[in-house]
């Protein structure tokens, strides 16, 4: 990862862990639906973290733009953990108020999940970065893109996610 | 004038004052436009619902699994709130407590990775299979009594394995050959003795299980006021990390832990813990299987995680490990009262090609 050194830990760990850790979770666990794997995401990338030199001022962007990564990498690499379906299950369907009609099952939100690890790799982080309360210049400037830009691809994103949708209930 | 790009329209959605004015008073006034901002807001709001989570995470619990992961993490970044001499409400379970023994282990300098914190126990190692359920499921055992962890660890780098050796007094393993992808110098840490004591309370435990509308088995004769005292390191750990930070390669050694009681036998006050109400049937009789004569602890592996078997190691029976994910997996065992463990990223037979080659 980016300016990662091998060597000490450095000194504002702690301050900086009990700061972002719970975005740094909420992050993962929009990609991966587990907060069991988030949170092994989330120390990874802390561990990564605390032998960089990301200045402390850069440390949410960074660790966020590290969480979706990792959450990615996880989900492409296929070594997920055996608890996943469990998990998920406890999660139950989830009816959302601030959707007319809209009931989304568990078979929906794992469908989603599923088409964002297929997304091109800039979508999926600027969509994941967005929804996880990141401003446009924040996923601009984690993305090394322009903020102009950064509507585009999430809209994208979101278009070709609604289409996986929209494609398992047509065919049901 | 032109439609504003569909990008511009997302972005109305969530940020409005970063579209410009003219683009705004546009769409105030297109149908089409407006059209393709509902749909677009209909395929936010869905896809916002389906990537949406609950809950917050535990920090404290994160940050302890961070710091026994690190070895050497700076003495500043660590809170007050997780030193031992802090912790009288650490323990909060019967079976965390036991996890907890471990993570103190870990702590003590035998530390590997993430889910490999618990993975030191003494005489015999003994899978003991625990689901995040259960674990969640049992009671307070604070509740019964005063639980308090002793002694500072002091974990701290060490420039070699000589050095190591000296402050420990235990013989540092030396690895023969790196496995293929381990490169460089290890990390070495070491950690002092640590202890933890559980005085039993009759008093507070029935007032614990009146509380639960459950009556408390008879507590056995001499257990009121009597205390267990758990004692693990001290130990030394090498690390060899990857370019991700994570352990590569860890290999511990510790003093094996060991428990002592005043006034009855340890196999007393374990039962009669393993009886509380609240602890499920079937763990509680996989906990008495143990014969924990002060020289035996289980060793919870929460199934989800990590599945177990056995391979020999120097005549030693060693348990092996294999994280369910296939991203970690460890060789335990003990020897004269040593608990040594190999770890790390790699498959189970390089994991116990390093375990036999240890010198």
């Amino acid at each position: 990862m980016a300016g990662a050194v091998s060597g000490a830990v450095r000194s504002d760990l702690g301050e900086v862990f009990r700061r972002d850790y719970p975005q740094v979770v909420a992050v993962a666990a929009r990609v991966l639906g587990s907060r069991d794997e988030a949170e092994d995401v989330a120390q990874e990338v802390f561990m990564a973290f605390g032998r960089s030199t990301v200045p402390a001022a850069e440390a949410p962007g960074w660790l966020s733009v590290a969480a979706v990564h990792t959450a990615l990498n996880l989900i492409r690499s296929g070594r997920r953990r055996a608890s996943r379906e469990e998990t998920v299950h406890r999660l139950g369907d989830v009816v959302t108020p601030d959707v007319a009609e809209a009931v989304l099952t568990r078979e929906d939100r794992s469908r989603v999940r599923a088409a964002l690890g297929g997304l091109p790799r800039k979508q999926a982080v600027a969509l994941v970065l967005r929804h996880s309360g990141l401003s446009y210049a924040e996923v601009a400037t984690a993305l090394d893109m322009s903020p102009g830009s950064v509507g585009t691809t999430v809209r994208r994103a979101e278009s070709a996610l609604r289409k996986e949708l929209t494609r398992h209930a047509s065919s049901d | 004038m032109r439609h504003p790009t569909e990008g511009t329209l997302r972005r109305l959605l969530d940020e409005p004052a970063g579209v410009p004015d003219p683009d705004r008073a546009h769409v105030a006034g297109c149908p089409q436009c407006l059209a393709t901002l509902a749909a677009t807001r209909r395929d936010a709001d869905l896809v916002g619902a389906a990537l949406a989570t609950e809950g917050s995470p535990d920090v404290d619990a994160g940050w302890r699994r961070l710091t026994a992961a690190l070895p050497a993490a700076a003495p500043a970044a660590r809170p007050e709130r997780v030193r031992p001499s802090r912790s009288r409400g650490f323990l909060r379970r019967p079976a965390a407590a036991v996890l907890a023994f471990g993570v103190v282990l870990a702590g003590a300098g035998t530390a590997a990775a993430n889910d490999w914190l618990q993975v030191f126990r003494t005489e015999e190692i003994a899978p003991l299979s625990l689901t995040t359920n259960d674990l969640v499921a049992l009671p307070d055992l604070s509740a019964y009594g005063d639980v308090e962890l002793t002694g500072d660890p002091d974990v701290h780098e060490v420039p070699d394995a000589a050095t190591a050796a000296e402050e420990s007094g235990l013989d540092v393993p030396e690895v023969a050959t790196l496995p293929r992808g381990v490169t460089g110098e290890p990390m070495i840490s070491v950690g002092g003795q640590l202890s933890a004591t559980f005085t039993y309370s009759a008093d507070r435990a029935a007032q614990a299980a009146a509380a639960a509308g459950e009556v408390l088995p008879p507590p056995p004769p001499g257990l009121d006021g009597s205390s267990v005292r758990l004692v693990a390191g001290p130990g030394v750990a090498q690390v060899w990390s990857s370019e991700s930070g994570l352990p590569a390669l860890v290999v511990g050694r510790a003093v094996a832990p060991s428990a002592y009681s005043s006034g009855v036998p340890f196999e007393t006050v374990r039962d009669h813990l393993l009886s509380l109400p609240g602890l499920p049937d079937d763990v509680a009789a996989q906990l008495r299987t143990f014969t924990a004569d002060g020289s035996t602890l289980p060793l919870p592996v929460p199934a989800e995680l990590a599945t177990t078997s056995t391979a020999e190691v120097d005549g030693e029976e060693a348990t092996v490990l294999t994280g369910n994910d296939g991203a970690m997996a460890a060789v335990v065992w003990v020897s004269d009262g040593v608990v040594t463990a190999v770890a790390g990223s790699l498959d189970t037979d390089e994991l116990l090609s390093v375990a036999r080659d240890l010198r």
